[in-house]
């Protein structure tokens, strides 16, 4: 037995994020781990690796314990990881990355002796790459070549890979699995984290899953089972269906996107992309993440410019409308990045719930007394059943869970006057029942007539819930002419060939 | 088994922890700096008598530190305004000059006729806000440091103000740098209480109107968001340029201020003395107050106690004014360094997995 | 002309040199990831250090060295603060900054207003120092001038070329790899505001002790400040710091100059000129987009292990 992990535990600030979990892994095996967003699968990995430090637990290496103290001594125990977000110094290129990662080797290698050893680890591992220019002019994928040089530069024999197809095309992941194939023939111990059961099925040996800090499923060989002992596994036996909307009636077309172009910084993220939404309309935009629906919710909402094309909702045109008066015609946005985008984390709960009222005046045109306020926001704590607030709305909203600070931003968002509702990822990262809450709370807002685009990476929700499904591919929005696609076309849409 | 020390983000720290950290850090500051006074030779027993009976006790000395306070209200309210927006205000002495100098140059030029004093501390806003204008502009078109632009720009105002003491404005009576002595209608009144204005009482209104503004009005509302986050208060609809704008500007209007009640209030003139170490006097003021207006009166008080003791050592026991300086960077010092309790949480945990 | 132009020349070295100095050691500490506001009172410190050792009695080179050891010491606590206790870097640089400034006066006074022998001119290059225009500025300055240079080019060097200079521009730009790839990173940042402190403060006894041969409070002057300024300017590489000293040193070194030519020059608006060539560069660095690259991608922010 190459590593085995025994009853590791780790909590950050009082949230307990893996409770005594057991994984092992042998020498020339792929060990899959599965689990959910936010399950434990990186904390675990980067405890492994030296970078976090665990509440309790042991690790044995070749069956003596050993003590992972640091990242140093991680690598000099033969541990190698690539991370879910490479750790490579953007602007240096790919060779000081190596150097930089060499030096942290318990004896260092002179430095044509590491320049030798690249050359030679290129032609081996036939990772091809250009590694005299600075990282960030590459793609993730040759980023990723580099990281993988890095571990085999350092004679990692146990490798983790952390999510590692998640950012690469069906080419490139295919090519990176026969990789790991190779590796592990060569005695290699692999882990390998992925969301994608295909994956699983086709490179590992093994396979655990992780759920909310828990090993639900440990060490099981791949054949003895089934997609749906892992999906089950994951999700914990609850209903997988996400609530399905039933036929619903749409109106008029309430918000029309034409020619929309957004540009930053002199690279285009939406091009030409038209868009309708209807009244009453759950309208579901599918597409593989950084493909430009961040920048098109935020030139529809007002907070970039439209390069070029229009922006309509029920005849207000808003090429030019600030986002104040975007939302004085009903304009919401919930976006994905709850921390960045929506929560201001250190101010108080009540005031992030109260924000809009705030603004427009309805708590109060001159003076706007804090007691309104926190009589506002009490309300709205009611109303969509915020828990957690430990000390009530005077705490900064930082302090709630994932799911009630979106619960927090649905209150705010989703009012009376709401006509056009963009989310975006709604449910990333969120628990079964938050997820269903979220999904209620826009089917009702449809059925009250009001338009949802909804936005999402995930293919499952926008199926259950879309009444129309558009797919975004590099910022050109394309769908079939019916406007609903089945899952076969939307992955054509994906990749670009309509 | 390595025993070892890991540090934690803590997702926030209660009311009492904030608390404790403070006057931890607060009393280990104070304490320092005590230790440094005695150092430099005063002697132990007079500490008290200097530091407490003499600036806060005795109705003179009382008088003495309002009367130094009453531009720290300003300094500390152009430190906090800006900071709230998390902008670094370091030029707070540059505006403060101009507001000086503007407010002096409707005195000497005789402007206003009646109007002629609260025109003095018109100008004097206007005089700081548009000193710390380049400054924001510069941040907020082309992402220029404001840090290193409002410290330039506090340079260039000292230069304009030897230039202008030099000539235009300068005494010819006099072999001073100094500007001719204002006419009774360009002074602020006195109370008879040593000299004690009303700019201190220019002040107070000023601390009120901040704190309401800030407290129960959508403008500081706004700059609540804003200054937590930008993005998101954009994408709520607020006005964030604006608001930053008006902020930053406010706080430059009160840097101004403080020229204008030191010139008015106190000194009757311009000099090249007006507000010296009036930025860090400001910050450290802020930072006492944790940006918070209501509390700004209370440090700027203490602060100004310890520079009334400051003089007063200077005169009894030959200490130098440096020593004030050193003493208020210790006790910031302190507190910055204090709120590593209050972010983060300190594991003595095992390293690793053993 | 010529001799005005030469006196101009030979006289600007020595009003680069300090500004260089000061800017390789806030270079060094950036590179960190370090923001060290305390500069201004760190070569005041030194300033007064330097002057207090050669009243003393104290060789020049000597007395510097008691300058640079004096910006070292009375960093200490700012550099545990920020490093071990992460503080905020702006805050405790000021708060470092009014320390310095406020011992350097009360420890100074004795120091005041003295003068006392500085450090000699170099005479070498035999009779290239009569050369016109550039002859003084080549060849008739103090060795600190001429060491200052070569520490630029070595520090470049050491920085581009050497693993621990790459260790060290990885811990200011991404401290989280460094540490992954095993680097310390407090280690490296207490090394590098070590050294730091250590040029800033001799620095500041350069302009005692080179300079002007007196200490009076004051006699920074915001120096410190435009050596900040002068480090974006360069975008954080060493040579071309070389190139901003001579720029803002030459600009300096023009005010005595026409003075002296007796040309009618309102002296203090001319003495804004520093200041406002600085905003006027910083401008034209955000303009550029590779300039703005260039600044250490954590500068200023503090890094926890466990942060995400
Ligand atoms: N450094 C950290 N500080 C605080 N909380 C953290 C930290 N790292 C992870 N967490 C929390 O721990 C939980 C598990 O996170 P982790 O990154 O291990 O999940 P994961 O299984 O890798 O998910 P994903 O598929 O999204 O990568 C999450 O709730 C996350 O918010
Ligand atoms: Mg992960």
């Amino acid at each position: 037995m190459a590593l085995r992990i025994g009853g590791a535990s780790k909590s950050f600030s009082d949230h307990k994020v893996l409770d005594a979990v057991d994984f092992d892994l042998a020498a020339g095996e792929v060990h899959a781990l599965l689990g959910e967003n936010g399950a434990g699968k990186s904390t675990l990995m980067n405890i492994l690796s030296g970078i976090y430090t665990a509440d309790a637990g042991r690790i044995e290496i070749d069956g003596a314990p050993v003590s992972v103290s640091g990242p140093a001594a991680a690598v000099a125990l033969g541990i190698g990881m690539v991370h879910q977000h490479f750790k490579l110094v953007q602007p240096f290129t790919g060779r000081e990355n190596l150097h930089l990662a060499a030096s942290g080797l318990p004896v260092v290698p002179p430095r044509a002796t590491v320049d030798a050893q690249i050359s030679e680890l290129v032609i081996r591992s036939g990772l091809d790459v250009a590694l005299d220019v600075p990282v960030a002019r590459l793609s993730v994928a040759e980023q990723q070549r580099i990281e993988i040089l890095k571990t085999l530069l350092l004679g990692a024999r146990i490798l983790v890979l952390d999510e590692p197809t998640a950012v690469l095309t069906d080419a490139e992941a295919d090519g990176l699995l026969s990789l790991v194939r190779d590796l592990a023939a060569q005695g290699h111990a692999i882990i390998f984290i992925t969301h994608k059961l295909r994956e699983v099925i086709s490179a590992g040996d093994r396979v655990s899953v992780l759920r909310r800090g828990r090993m639900v499923l440990a060490n099981r060989a791949v054949e003895d089972v089934t997609r749906d002992d892992l999906s089950s596994a994951m999700i914990g036996g609850q209903d997988v269906a996400v609530t399905k909307r039933a036929g619903a009636r749409s109106g008029a077309d309430l918000l029309s996107v034409s020619g929309a172009t957004v540009m930053d910084g002199g690279a285009t993220f939406v091009s030409g992309a038209n868009l309708t939404v209807r009244a009453g309309e759950i309208h579901g935009l599918a597409g593989v993440g950084g493909n430009g629906q961040r920048e098109l919710a935020e030139a529809v909402l007002g907070m970039r410019p439209l390069a070029d094309g229009r922006v309509v909702l029920e005849g207000h045109d808003l090429k030019a409308a600030s986002v104040a008066a975007r939302r004085g015609v009903g304009m919401r946005y919930i976006p994905a990045d709850r921390s960045a985008d929506a929560l201001a984390s250190n101010v108080t709960l009540a005031d992030n719930l109260a924000a809009t009222a705030v603004r427009t005046g309805a708590l109060g045109r001159g003076l706007v007394w804090p007691g309104r306020i926190r009589a506002h926001a009490g309300s709205l704590i009611e109303a969509f059943g915020i828990a957690g607030a430990s000390g009530g709305a005077r705490r900064p909203v930082r302090l709630l869970s994932g799911g009630n600070a979106q619960k927090v931003i649905l209150a705010r968002e989703i009012d009376g006057d709401a006509r056009l509702i963009i989310a975006h990822s709604p449910t990333r990262g969120l628990d079964v029942a938050a997820c269903a809450y979220v999904h209620d709370r826009l089917i009702e807002a449809a059925s009250r007539g009001a338009g949802v685009l909804l936005i999402s990476e995930d293919l499952e929700e926008i199926l259950a819930l879309s009444d129309r499904i558009s797919v975004i591919s590099r910022g050109r929005i394309a769908s079939t002419a019916d406007g609903r696609p089945d899952r076969a076309q939307i992955g054509d849409l994906m990749l670009g060939h309509a | 088994m390595l025993e070892s020390v890991t540090l934690e983000r803590r997702s926030g720290a209660g009311p009492v922890l904030n608390a404790a950290s403070f006057v931890g850090a607060l009393a280990l500051g104070v304490a320092l700096s005590l230790a440094v006074l005695v150092a430099a030779g005063v002697p132990t027993k007079a500490l008290f008598e200097e530091l407490v009976v003499q600036v806060f006790l005795s109705p003179a000395g009382l008088a003495r530190t309002v009367t130094m306070a009453t531009p720290m209200m300003f300094g500390a309210l152009a430190a906090a305004l800006c900071l709230r927006l998390k902008f670094w205000n370091i030029g707070i002495e540059g505006q403060l000059w101009l507001g000086a100098i503007c407010a002096t140059a409707v005195a000497l030029y005789d402007i206003g006729g009646p109007l002629r004093l609260p025109l003095m501390m018109v100008a004097a806003m206007v005089g700081g806000a548009l000193w710390i204008l380049p400054s924001v502009l510069l941040k907020t078109w082309l992402g220029v440091s404001e840090v290193i632009v409002t410290l330039l720009m506090s340079n260039i105002a000292y230069l304009l103000l030897q230039h202008l003491l030099f000539g235009a404005f300068g005494d010819p009576t006099f072999n001073f740098p100094t500007s001719p002595v204002f006419d009774d209608a360009e002074r602020l009144a006195r109370f008879g209480w040593g000299d004690v204005n009303a700019g201190v009482a220019l002040a107070l209104v000023a601390v009120a109107v901040a704190a309401l503004t800030l407290g129960a009005t959508r403008f500081g509302f706004a700059a609540r968001f804003v200054g937590d986050n930008p993005r998101a208060a954009l994408a709520l609809g607020f006005p964030a340029l604006r608001v930053l704008l008006v902020s930053v500007l406010a706080g430059g209007a009160m840097a101004g201020l403080a020229g204008g009640v030191i010139v008015a209030g106190t000194e009757f003139r311009l000099t090249q003395a007006v507000g010296l170490n009036m930025t860090f006097n400001g910050i450290v003021i802020a930072a006492l107050a944790r940006n918070t207006p209501a509390w700004i009166p209370v440090w700027a008080v203490f602060i100004a106690g310890l520079n009334v003791a400051g003089a007063s050592l200077k005169v009894f026991y030959g200490v130098s004014e440096g020593i004030v300086l050193v003493a208020q960077g210790v006790i910031l010092l302190a507190l910055v360094t204090g709120t590593f309790v209050t972010t983060y949480r300190v594991r003595f945990a095992r390293r690793g997995l053993a | 002309m010529t001799i005005a132009v030469t006196a101009w020349l030979g006289a600007m070295p020595g009003f680069m040199a300090p500004l260089l100095l000061a800017a390789l050691g806030l270079l060094l500490c950036e590179r960190a990831g370090v923001l060290n506001l305390g500069v201004e009172g760190v070569m005041a410190l030194g300033a007064m250090v330097g002057a207090a050792m050669s009243l003393a009695g104290w060789s020049p080179w000597a007395a510097m060295g008691a300058g640079a050891l004096g910006g070292l010491a009375v960093s200490l606590p700012f550099m545990v603060a920020v490093i071990v206790f992460r503080a905020p870097q702006i805050s405790a640089g000021l708060a470092l900054a009014a320390i310095a400034l406020g011992a350097s006066a009360a420890l100074g006074r004795g120091a005041s207003h003295k003068p006392f022998p500085g450090l000699e001119n170099m005479t070498w290059g035999g009779d290239w120092a009569a050369l016109p225009v550039v002859g003084r500025m080549l060849f008739q300055q103090d060795a600190v001038v001429y060491l200052t240079l070569i520490l630029a080019g070595l520090m470049a060097l050491w920085l581009m070329r050497t693993r621990a200079g790459l260790r060290l521009r990885a811990v200011g730009e991404d401290p989280a790899t460094a540490d992954a790839s095993g680097v310390d990173v407090q280690l490296y940042q207490f090394g590098a505001v070590a050294v730091g402190s250590l040029l800033i403060g001799l620095a500041g006894a350069y302009l005692s002790v080179g300079g002007s041969n007196i200490w009076t409070e004051g006699m920074v002057a915001g120096r410190g400040w435009i050596a900040l300024a002068l480090v974006v300017f360069a975008q954080w590489s060493p040579i071309r710091a070389i190139g901003g000293a001579v720029l803002f040193g030459g600009a300096e070194a023009l005010i005595p100059r026409l003075q002296a030519m007796g040309v009618e020059v309102p002296v203090y608006l001319l003495s804004m000129l520093p200041y406002a060539l600085t905003i006027g560069v910083l401008v034209l660095m955000a303009l550029s987009k590779r300039a703005r690259q260039a600044e250490p991608g954590f500068l200023g922010r503090a890094y926890i292990r466990q942060d995400r």
